[in-house]
Protein backbone atom coordinates (compact mmCIF):
# COMPACT_ATOMS: atom_id res chain seq x y z
CA UNK A 1 0.00 0.00 0.00
CA UNK A 2 1.27 3.10 -1.03
CA UNK A 3 1.57 6.26 1.52
CA UNK A 4 -1.25 8.21 -0.46
CA UNK A 5 -3.50 5.18 -0.40
CA UNK A 6 -2.30 4.75 3.33
CA UNK A 7 -3.59 8.24 4.08
CA UNK A 8 -6.84 7.90 1.88
CA UNK A 9 -7.74 5.04 4.27
CA UNK A 10 -6.81 6.92 7.12
CA UNK A 11 -9.12 9.55 6.38
CA UNK A 12 -12.05 6.78 5.62
CA UNK A 13 -11.27 5.21 9.05
CA UNK A 14 -11.69 9.07 10.97
CA UNK A 15 -14.97 9.70 8.52
CA UNK A 16 -16.10 6.23 9.60
CA UNK A 17 -16.61 4.50 6.60
CA UNK A 18 -17.86 1.39 7.34
CA UNK A 19 -16.19 -0.31 4.81
CA UNK A 20 -12.97 1.21 5.64
CA UNK A 21 -12.20 -0.53 8.03
CA UNK A 22 -12.22 -4.26 6.61
CA UNK A 23 -9.97 -3.00 3.98
CA UNK A 24 -7.75 -2.11 6.52
CA UNK A 25 -7.74 -5.79 7.82
CA UNK A 26 -6.78 -6.88 4.24
CA UNK A 27 -4.12 -5.02 3.85
CA UNK A 28 -2.55 -5.12 6.85
CA UNK A 29 -3.57 -8.55 7.99
CA UNK A 30 -0.14 -10.31 6.76
CA UNK A 31 2.07 -7.95 7.97
CA UNK A 32 0.86 -8.02 11.37
CA UNK A 33 0.28 -11.57 11.48
CA UNK A 34 3.95 -11.92 10.54
CA UNK A 35 5.70 -9.19 12.69
CA UNK A 36 3.24 -11.12 15.74
CA UNK A 37 4.31 -14.23 14.17
CA UNK A 38 8.75 -13.12 14.56
CA UNK A 39 8.15 -11.65 17.91
CA UNK A 40 6.20 -14.94 19.26
CA UNK A 41 7.38 -17.68 17.03
CA UNK A 42 3.84 -19.17 17.41
CA UNK A 43 1.22 -19.62 14.73
CA UNK A 44 -1.57 -19.75 17.72
CA UNK A 45 -0.15 -17.19 19.46
CA UNK A 46 0.30 -15.04 15.78
CA UNK A 47 -3.22 -15.62 15.39
CA UNK A 48 -4.34 -14.72 19.25
CA UNK A 49 -2.08 -11.72 18.56
CA UNK A 50 -3.16 -10.52 15.17
CA UNK A 51 -6.83 -10.28 16.33
CA UNK A 52 -6.14 -8.44 19.24
CA UNK A 53 -4.31 -5.91 17.06
CA UNK A 54 -7.21 -5.24 14.72
CA UNK A 55 -9.29 -5.45 17.74
CA UNK A 56 -7.75 -2.66 19.27
CA UNK A 57 -8.04 -0.71 16.14
CA UNK A 58 -11.30 -0.82 15.59
CA UNK A 59 -12.32 0.23 19.21
CA UNK A 60 -9.50 3.16 18.80
CA UNK A 61 -10.59 4.41 15.08
CA UNK A 62 -11.82 7.42 16.28
CA UNK A 63 -8.62 8.53 17.51
CA UNK A 64 -6.86 8.65 13.95
CA UNK A 65 -4.99 11.36 13.71
CA UNK A 66 -4.72 12.50 9.93
CA UNK A 67 -1.05 12.74 8.55
CA UNK A 68 0.30 10.14 11.26
CA UNK A 69 1.27 7.32 9.67
CA UNK A 70 -1.19 4.85 9.40
CA UNK A 71 1.13 1.86 9.13
CA UNK A 72 3.55 3.18 11.84
CA UNK A 73 0.28 2.94 14.41
CA UNK A 74 -0.69 -0.44 13.74
CA UNK A 75 2.91 -1.82 13.92
CA UNK A 76 2.90 0.17 17.20
CA UNK A 77 -0.23 -1.66 18.67
CA UNK A 78 0.68 -5.16 16.72
CA UNK A 79 4.53 -5.00 18.96
CA UNK A 80 2.97 -3.73 21.81
CA UNK A 81 0.07 -6.57 22.07
CA UNK A 82 3.00 -8.69 21.02
CA UNK A 83 4.76 -7.92 24.37
CA UNK A 84 1.57 -8.18 26.76
CA UNK A 85 1.05 -11.41 24.79
CA UNK A 86 4.65 -12.90 25.82
CA UNK A 87 4.95 -11.20 29.16
CA UNK A 88 1.47 -12.97 30.13
CA UNK A 89 2.96 -16.30 29.19
CA UNK A 90 4.18 -17.85 32.10
CA UNK A 91 7.33 -19.37 30.57
CA UNK A 92 8.59 -18.44 27.10
CA UNK A 93 12.79 -19.24 27.43
CA UNK A 94 14.53 -18.24 24.38
CA UNK A 95 15.47 -22.02 24.04
CA UNK A 96 12.42 -22.69 22.92
CA UNK A 97 11.98 -20.43 20.65
CA UNK A 98 15.18 -21.90 19.29
CA UNK A 99 13.76 -25.23 19.97
CA UNK A 100 10.13 -24.69 17.53
CA UNK A 101 12.24 -22.49 15.10
CA UNK A 102 12.78 -24.91 12.55
CA UNK A 103 8.84 -25.89 12.57
CA UNK A 104 8.10 -21.98 11.10
CA UNK A 105 8.64 -22.98 7.46
CA UNK A 106 7.19 -26.42 8.19
CA UNK A 107 4.53 -25.94 5.17
CA UNK A 108 6.04 -23.89 2.53
CA UNK A 109 6.71 -25.55 -0.01
CA UNK A 110 10.04 -25.98 -1.62
CA UNK A 111 11.10 -23.58 -4.27
CA UNK A 112 9.53 -25.85 -8.03
CA UNK A 113 12.18 -23.58 -9.75
CA UNK A 114 15.45 -24.68 -7.72
CA UNK A 115 17.12 -28.16 -8.42
CA UNK A 116 16.90 -30.97 -5.22
CA UNK A 117 20.54 -29.44 -3.97
CA UNK A 118 19.88 -25.81 -4.02
CA UNK A 119 16.73 -26.95 -2.33
CA UNK A 120 18.29 -28.39 0.39
CA UNK A 121 20.81 -26.10 0.69
CA UNK A 122 17.90 -22.91 0.75
CA UNK A 123 16.28 -24.91 3.71
CA UNK A 124 19.49 -25.49 5.37
CA UNK A 125 20.20 -21.89 5.44
CA UNK A 126 16.74 -21.25 6.35
CA UNK A 127 17.03 -23.29 9.59
CA UNK A 128 20.13 -21.62 10.18
CA UNK A 129 19.16 -18.16 9.86
CA UNK A 130 15.77 -18.82 12.26
CA UNK A 131 17.93 -20.18 14.68
CA UNK A 132 19.75 -16.64 15.05
CA UNK A 133 16.98 -14.83 14.95
CA UNK A 134 15.86 -16.84 17.74
CA UNK A 135 18.81 -15.71 19.98
CA UNK A 136 18.11 -12.05 19.49
CA UNK A 137 16.70 -9.80 21.74
CA UNK A 138 12.68 -8.54 21.69
CA UNK A 139 14.18 -5.27 20.65
CA UNK A 140 16.65 -6.54 18.26
CA UNK A 141 13.80 -8.91 16.47
CA UNK A 142 11.32 -6.08 16.15
CA UNK A 143 13.83 -3.63 14.39
CA UNK A 144 15.18 -5.81 12.35
CA UNK A 145 11.94 -7.71 10.92
CA UNK A 146 10.51 -3.89 10.59
CA UNK A 147 13.44 -3.21 8.59
CA UNK A 148 13.60 -6.09 7.07
CA UNK A 149 10.69 -7.69 6.02
CA UNK A 150 8.00 -4.79 6.66
CA UNK A 151 10.69 -1.96 5.08
CA UNK A 152 9.66 0.37 7.45
CA UNK A 153 12.26 3.86 7.60
CA UNK A 154 14.37 3.81 11.09
CA UNK A 155 12.56 6.63 11.65
CA UNK A 156 9.65 5.02 11.59
CA UNK A 157 10.81 1.85 13.43
CA UNK A 158 11.88 4.45 16.01
CA UNK A 159 8.39 5.89 16.45
CA UNK A 160 6.33 2.78 16.48
CA UNK A 161 8.55 1.10 19.11
CA UNK A 162 8.73 4.46 20.72
CA UNK A 163 12.75 4.40 21.25
CA UNK A 164 15.01 6.95 20.10
CA UNK A 165 16.76 7.19 15.90
CA UNK A 166 20.16 6.36 17.83
CA UNK A 167 18.62 3.23 19.81
CA UNK A 168 17.02 1.78 16.60
CA UNK A 169 20.57 2.16 14.65
CA UNK A 170 22.08 0.87 17.41
CA UNK A 171 20.02 -2.44 17.61
CA UNK A 172 19.85 -2.62 13.97
CA UNK A 173 23.46 -2.71 13.44
CA UNK A 174 23.92 -5.55 16.37
CA UNK A 175 21.21 -7.77 14.73
CA UNK A 176 23.03 -7.75 11.48
CA UNK A 177 26.57 -7.84 13.28
CA UNK A 178 25.18 -11.07 14.96
CA UNK A 179 23.43 -12.94 12.33
CA UNK A 180 26.75 -12.23 10.19
CA UNK A 181 28.98 -13.69 12.70
CA UNK A 182 26.28 -16.92 13.55
CA UNK A 183 26.11 -17.60 9.92
CA UNK A 184 30.04 -17.30 9.61
CA UNK A 185 30.60 -19.33 12.55
CA UNK A 186 28.12 -22.30 11.38
CA UNK A 187 29.65 -22.47 8.23
CA UNK A 188 27.88 -24.76 5.76
CA UNK A 189 24.85 -26.53 7.09
CA UNK A 190 24.97 -30.15 6.83
CA UNK A 191 22.15 -31.52 4.49
CA UNK A 192 20.44 -33.57 7.24
CA UNK A 193 18.20 -35.09 4.63
CA UNK A 194 14.99 -33.31 5.74
CA UNK A 195 12.71 -31.03 3.16
CA UNK A 196 10.52 -28.47 4.20
CA UNK B 1 39.79 5.34 14.48
CA UNK B 2 36.34 7.28 15.82
CA UNK B 3 35.76 8.03 12.07
CA UNK B 4 35.60 4.13 11.49
CA UNK B 5 33.12 3.71 14.51
CA UNK B 6 30.70 6.40 12.86
CA UNK B 7 30.68 4.88 9.88
CA UNK B 8 30.46 1.25 10.85
CA UNK B 9 27.53 2.42 12.49
CA UNK B 10 26.11 3.60 9.41
CA UNK B 11 26.60 -0.02 7.33
CA UNK B 12 22.68 -0.31 8.04
CA UNK B 13 21.73 2.15 6.44
CA UNK B 14 24.18 2.33 3.61
CA UNK B 15 22.67 -1.95 3.18
CA UNK B 16 18.86 -0.85 3.61
CA UNK B 17 19.62 2.57 1.20
CA UNK B 18 18.47 4.80 4.11
CA UNK B 19 21.64 7.04 3.47
CA UNK B 20 21.24 9.77 1.33
CA UNK B 21 23.66 10.88 -1.86
CA UNK B 22 26.22 12.85 -0.08
CA UNK B 23 26.32 11.28 2.92
CA UNK B 24 26.51 7.72 0.21
CA UNK B 25 29.51 9.17 -1.34
CA UNK B 26 31.09 10.12 1.73
CA UNK B 27 31.12 6.95 2.98
CA UNK B 28 32.28 5.45 -0.21
CA UNK B 29 35.75 7.57 0.00
CA UNK B 30 36.05 6.60 3.84
CA UNK B 31 36.11 2.40 2.66
CA UNK B 32 38.15 2.87 -0.39
CA UNK B 33 40.73 3.89 2.25
CA UNK B 34 39.90 1.80 4.85
CA UNK B 35 39.92 -2.27 4.47
CA UNK B 36 38.63 -3.21 7.90
CA UNK B 37 35.43 -1.07 7.42
CA UNK B 38 34.92 -2.02 3.54
CA UNK B 39 35.62 -5.22 5.00
CA UNK B 40 32.70 -5.09 7.28
CA UNK B 41 30.48 -3.48 4.91
CA UNK B 42 30.83 -6.45 2.66
CA UNK B 43 30.10 -9.50 5.18
CA UNK B 44 27.17 -7.59 6.93
CA UNK B 45 25.39 -6.86 3.27
CA UNK B 46 26.47 -10.89 2.44
CA UNK B 47 24.67 -11.41 5.74
CA UNK B 48 21.79 -9.70 4.55
CA UNK B 49 21.37 -10.89 1.04
CA UNK B 50 21.43 -13.84 2.89
CA UNK B 51 18.20 -13.67 4.33
CA UNK B 52 16.89 -13.83 1.11
CA UNK B 53 16.64 -17.84 2.03
CA UNK B 54 13.98 -17.12 4.78
CA UNK B 55 11.06 -15.53 3.47
CA UNK B 56 9.14 -13.45 5.43
CA UNK B 57 6.08 -16.12 7.41
CA UNK B 58 2.78 -16.67 5.51
CA UNK B 59 0.15 -18.66 5.89
CA UNK B 60 -1.83 -20.68 2.67
CA UNK B 61 -4.35 -18.78 1.01
CA UNK B 62 -7.53 -20.47 2.81
CA UNK B 63 -5.77 -19.29 6.02
CA UNK B 64 -6.91 -15.36 4.65
CA UNK B 65 -10.05 -16.00 3.18
CA UNK B 66 -11.10 -16.90 6.56
CA UNK B 67 -9.51 -14.81 8.40
CA UNK B 68 -11.96 -11.71 8.34
CA UNK B 69 -14.77 -14.24 9.62
CA UNK B 70 -12.65 -15.18 12.31
CA UNK B 71 -12.13 -11.71 13.51
CA UNK B 72 -15.68 -11.13 13.15
CA UNK B 73 -16.94 -13.47 15.03
CA UNK B 74 -14.29 -12.89 17.67
CA UNK B 75 -15.13 -9.28 18.16
CA UNK B 76 -18.92 -9.44 18.02
CA UNK B 77 -18.45 -12.42 21.34
CA UNK B 78 -16.00 -9.95 22.75
CA UNK B 79 -18.73 -7.43 22.21
CA UNK B 80 -21.74 -9.25 23.46
CA UNK B 81 -22.98 -7.19 26.29
CA UNK B 82 -24.09 -9.59 28.79
CA UNK B 83 -21.62 -12.09 30.17
CA UNK B 84 -23.06 -15.57 30.99
CA UNK B 85 -20.07 -15.43 33.39
CA UNK B 86 -21.32 -12.68 35.55
CA UNK B 87 -24.70 -14.76 36.64
CA UNK B 88 -22.44 -18.17 37.75
CA UNK B 89 -20.30 -15.76 39.95
CA UNK B 90 -22.60 -14.33 41.67
CA UNK B 91 -24.77 -16.93 42.78
CA UNK B 92 -21.26 -19.16 43.85
CA UNK B 93 -20.54 -15.94 45.93
CA UNK B 94 -24.22 -16.20 47.35
CA UNK B 95 -24.04 -19.71 47.99
CA UNK B 96 -20.32 -19.71 49.62
CA UNK B 97 -21.85 -16.91 51.97
CA UNK B 98 -24.77 -18.89 53.11
CA UNK B 99 -22.68 -22.05 53.45
CA UNK B 100 -20.37 -20.50 55.81
CA UNK B 101 -23.40 -19.10 58.25
CA UNK B 102 -25.18 -22.19 58.47
CA UNK B 103 -21.61 -24.35 58.83
CA UNK B 104 -21.25 -21.43 61.54
CA UNK B 105 -24.82 -22.15 63.16
CA UNK B 106 -24.27 -25.43 63.07
CA UNK B 107 -21.15 -25.06 64.70
CA UNK B 108 -22.74 -22.69 67.82
CA UNK B 109 -25.72 -25.46 68.03
CA UNK B 110 -23.18 -28.49 68.12
CA UNK B 111 -21.45 -26.20 70.45
CA UNK B 112 -23.89 -25.31 73.30
CA UNK B 113 -25.82 -28.71 72.74
CA UNK B 114 -22.88 -31.23 72.90
CA UNK B 115 -19.70 -29.55 74.22
CA UNK B 116 -20.70 -27.67 76.53
CA UNK B 117 -18.04 -25.63 78.54
CA UNK B 118 -16.63 -25.79 82.04
CA UNK B 119 -18.43 -23.39 84.04
CA UNK B 120 -17.07 -20.29 84.09
CA UNK B 121 -14.51 -19.66 86.98
CA UNK B 122 -15.45 -16.88 89.70
CA UNK B 123 -12.77 -14.51 90.04
CA UNK B 124 -10.65 -15.32 92.73
CA UNK B 125 -10.20 -13.19 95.69
CA UNK B 126 -7.22 -11.25 95.40
CA UNK B 127 -7.25 -10.13 91.95
CA UNK B 128 -8.42 -7.17 92.45
CA UNK B 129 -10.17 -6.20 89.17
CA UNK B 130 -11.89 -9.12 88.73
CA UNK B 131 -13.07 -9.79 92.09
CA UNK B 132 -16.61 -8.30 91.11
CA UNK B 133 -18.84 -9.11 88.75
CA UNK B 134 -19.91 -6.75 85.64
CA UNK B 135 -23.32 -6.80 88.23
CA UNK B 136 -21.08 -5.14 91.03
CA UNK B 137 -21.86 -8.44 93.10
CA UNK B 138 -19.23 -10.94 94.02
CA UNK B 139 -19.14 -13.95 91.96
CA UNK B 140 -20.49 -16.53 95.05
CA UNK B 141 -23.51 -14.01 94.83
CA UNK B 142 -24.78 -15.39 91.41
CA UNK B 143 -25.44 -18.41 92.70
CA UNK B 144 -22.90 -20.38 91.12
CA UNK B 145 -22.61 -23.92 90.20
CA UNK B 146 -21.29 -26.23 93.12
CA UNK B 147 -18.44 -27.52 91.04
CA UNK B 148 -17.25 -24.48 90.32
CA UNK B 149 -17.39 -23.86 94.51
CA UNK B 150 -15.65 -26.74 95.26
CA UNK B 151 -12.86 -26.25 92.55
CA UNK B 152 -12.76 -22.50 93.75
CA UNK B 153 -12.78 -24.15 97.70
CA UNK B 154 -9.92 -26.44 96.51
CA UNK B 155 -7.78 -23.25 95.22
CA UNK B 156 -8.17 -21.90 98.41
CA UNK B 157 -7.05 -24.75 100.62
CA UNK B 158 -4.19 -25.35 98.17
CA UNK B 159 -3.15 -21.83 98.23
CA UNK B 160 -3.12 -22.06 101.91
CA UNK B 161 -1.72 -25.12 102.56
CA UNK B 162 1.56 -23.75 100.65
CA UNK B 163 1.25 -20.36 102.53
CA UNK B 164 1.40 -22.21 106.15
CA UNK B 165 3.93 -24.85 105.37
CA UNK B 166 6.00 -22.47 103.87
CA UNK B 167 5.63 -20.26 107.59
CA UNK B 168 5.46 -23.28 109.90
CA UNK B 169 8.88 -24.86 108.29
CA UNK B 170 11.03 -22.29 108.50
CA UNK B 171 13.42 -22.85 111.52
CA UNK B 172 13.80 -19.93 114.41
CA UNK B 173 17.32 -21.38 115.36
CA UNK B 174 18.93 -21.78 112.16
CA UNK B 175 17.35 -18.65 110.12
CA UNK B 176 16.51 -15.25 110.65
CA UNK B 177 11.66 -16.22 109.87
CA UNK B 178 11.71 -12.94 107.93
CA UNK B 179 13.92 -14.38 105.21
CA UNK B 180 10.34 -15.97 104.14
CA UNK B 181 9.81 -12.79 102.62
CA UNK B 182 7.17 -11.76 105.29
CA UNK B 183 5.55 -9.11 102.94
CA UNK B 184 4.82 -11.65 99.87
CA UNK B 185 3.38 -14.00 103.22
CA UNK B 186 1.36 -11.20 104.69
CA UNK B 187 -0.14 -9.91 100.95
CA UNK B 188 -1.31 -13.44 100.37
CA UNK B 189 -2.95 -14.18 103.57
CA UNK B 190 -4.66 -11.24 103.04
CA UNK B 191 -6.21 -12.39 99.54
CA UNK B 192 -6.74 -15.43 101.22
CA UNK B 193 -8.51 -14.01 104.09
CA UNK B 194 -10.68 -12.21 101.18
CA UNK B 195 -11.31 -15.50 99.81
CA UNK B 196 -12.33 -17.68 102.36
CA UNK B 197 -15.02 -14.73 103.03
CA UNK B 198 -16.53 -15.25 100.02
CA UNK B 199 -16.01 -18.87 99.93
CA UNK B 200 -17.51 -18.76 103.35
CA UNK B 201 -20.89 -17.01 101.57
CA UNK B 202 -20.72 -19.12 98.83
CA UNK B 203 -21.13 -22.48 100.78
CA UNK B 204 -23.83 -21.60 103.50
CA UNK B 205 -24.53 -24.39 105.67
CA UNK B 206 -23.95 -27.13 102.41
CA UNK B 207 -20.64 -28.14 103.47
CA UNK B 208 -19.84 -27.76 107.44
CA UNK B 209 -16.51 -29.42 107.42
CA UNK B 210 -15.43 -27.60 104.60
CA UNK B 211 -16.64 -24.43 106.49
CA UNK B 212 -14.93 -25.91 109.93
CA UNK B 213 -11.81 -25.81 108.17
CA UNK B 214 -12.26 -22.35 106.37
CA UNK B 215 -12.92 -20.87 109.65
CA UNK B 216 -9.87 -22.73 111.27
CA UNK B 217 -7.60 -21.30 108.41
CA UNK B 218 -9.00 -17.68 108.79
CA UNK B 219 -7.50 -17.53 112.21
CA UNK B 220 -4.12 -18.67 111.33
CA UNK B 221 -4.06 -16.65 108.25
CA UNK B 222 -5.14 -13.83 110.53
CA UNK B 223 -2.44 -14.02 112.56
CA UNK B 224 0.01 -14.80 109.59
CA UNK B 225 -0.99 -11.17 108.13
CA UNK B 226 -0.66 -9.41 111.36
CA UNK B 227 2.86 -10.41 111.55
CA UNK B 228 4.98 -7.29 111.98
CA UNK B 229 8.75 -6.58 111.49
CA UNK B 230 9.10 -6.73 115.17
CA UNK B 231 7.92 -10.03 115.82
CA UNK B 232 9.97 -12.75 116.72
CA UNK B 233 10.38 -16.53 116.28
CA UNK B 234 7.73 -16.52 119.13
CA UNK B 235 5.19 -15.43 116.63
CA UNK B 236 6.03 -18.33 114.01
CA UNK B 237 5.83 -20.72 117.07
CA UNK B 238 3.05 -19.65 117.98
CA UNK B 239 1.19 -19.82 114.10
CA UNK B 240 3.06 -23.20 113.99
CA UNK B 241 1.56 -24.31 116.99
CA UNK B 242 -1.88 -23.23 115.98
CA UNK B 243 -1.91 -25.38 112.69
CA UNK B 244 -0.94 -28.37 114.40
CA UNK B 245 -3.29 -28.10 117.12
CA UNK B 246 -5.86 -27.45 114.62
CA UNK B 247 -4.28 -30.41 112.25
CA UNK B 248 -4.81 -27.99 109.43
CA UNK B 249 -2.75 -29.20 107.07
CA UNK B 250 -3.82 -33.23 107.50
CA UNK B 251 -7.76 -31.31 106.95
CA UNK B 252 -6.56 -29.57 104.00
CA UNK B 253 -5.13 -32.94 102.48
CA UNK B 254 -8.25 -34.89 103.93
CA UNK B 255 -10.45 -32.58 102.11
CA UNK B 256 -8.19 -33.06 98.84
CA UNK B 257 -8.61 -36.54 98.80
CA UNK B 258 -12.25 -36.64 99.19
CA UNK B 259 -13.07 -34.34 96.38
CA UNK B 260 -11.13 -35.45 93.37
CA UNK B 261 -14.68 -35.64 91.50
CA UNK B 262 -15.77 -32.54 92.08
CA UNK B 263 -12.07 -31.13 90.28
CA UNK B 264 -12.50 -33.73 87.31
CA UNK B 265 -15.82 -32.58 86.51
CA UNK B 266 -14.51 -28.68 86.70
CA UNK B 267 -11.75 -30.23 84.55
CA UNK B 268 -9.02 -28.19 86.57
CA UNK B 269 -5.41 -29.04 86.92
CA UNK B 270 -4.82 -30.49 90.87
CA UNK B 271 -1.67 -28.07 91.39
CA UNK B 272 -1.87 -24.91 92.04
CA UNK B 273 0.08 -22.46 89.75
CA UNK B 274 3.29 -22.31 91.19
CA UNK B 275 2.85 -24.91 93.57
CA UNK B 276 5.34 -27.42 93.07
CA UNK B 277 8.39 -24.61 92.70
CA UNK B 278 7.23 -23.95 96.44
CA UNK B 279 10.66 -24.32 98.13
CA UNK B 280 8.91 -25.07 101.17
CA UNK B 281 6.98 -27.63 100.07
CA UNK B 282 9.19 -29.19 98.29
CA UNK B 283 11.12 -29.40 101.89
CA UNK B 284 8.25 -30.97 103.41
CA UNK B 285 8.06 -33.71 100.99
CA UNK B 286 11.76 -34.11 101.25
CA UNK B 287 11.39 -34.51 105.20
CA UNK B 288 8.36 -36.81 104.27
Amino acid sequence: MSREDEARLADRLAAGDPSAFRELVAAYQRKVYGLAYEMTRNHADAEDISQITFMKIHRAIGTIKPGYGLSTWIYQITHNAALDHIRKKPFFPREALTAIAPDRHAGEPADPAANPEQAAESSSLRRRIDGVLAKFSERERAVFVLRHYHDLKIKEIARALGVSLGSVKSYLFRSILKLQRELDEAGPAPDDGERP
Amino acid sequence: MNRCRRWQKRIPEAIYGELDAETRESMERHFAGCEGCAGLYHQMAEAVRKMEARPAPDRPPEYWDAYWDRLEARMAHDAAPARPRRAPAVRAWAYGTAGAILFLSLGIFIGRTFLRTRPELPPQAGTASTGTAPSGRPGLERGEGTAALAVRASRYLKRSRVLLLAVVNSDPKDEDPFKLNLPLQKKASEELLLEAAALRKGLGSSDPRLERLIADLEMILLQIANLTPDSDETDIEIIRAGVEGRDILFKINLNETVRPKQKAVAGLSPAWPGENRDPARIRTAAAA
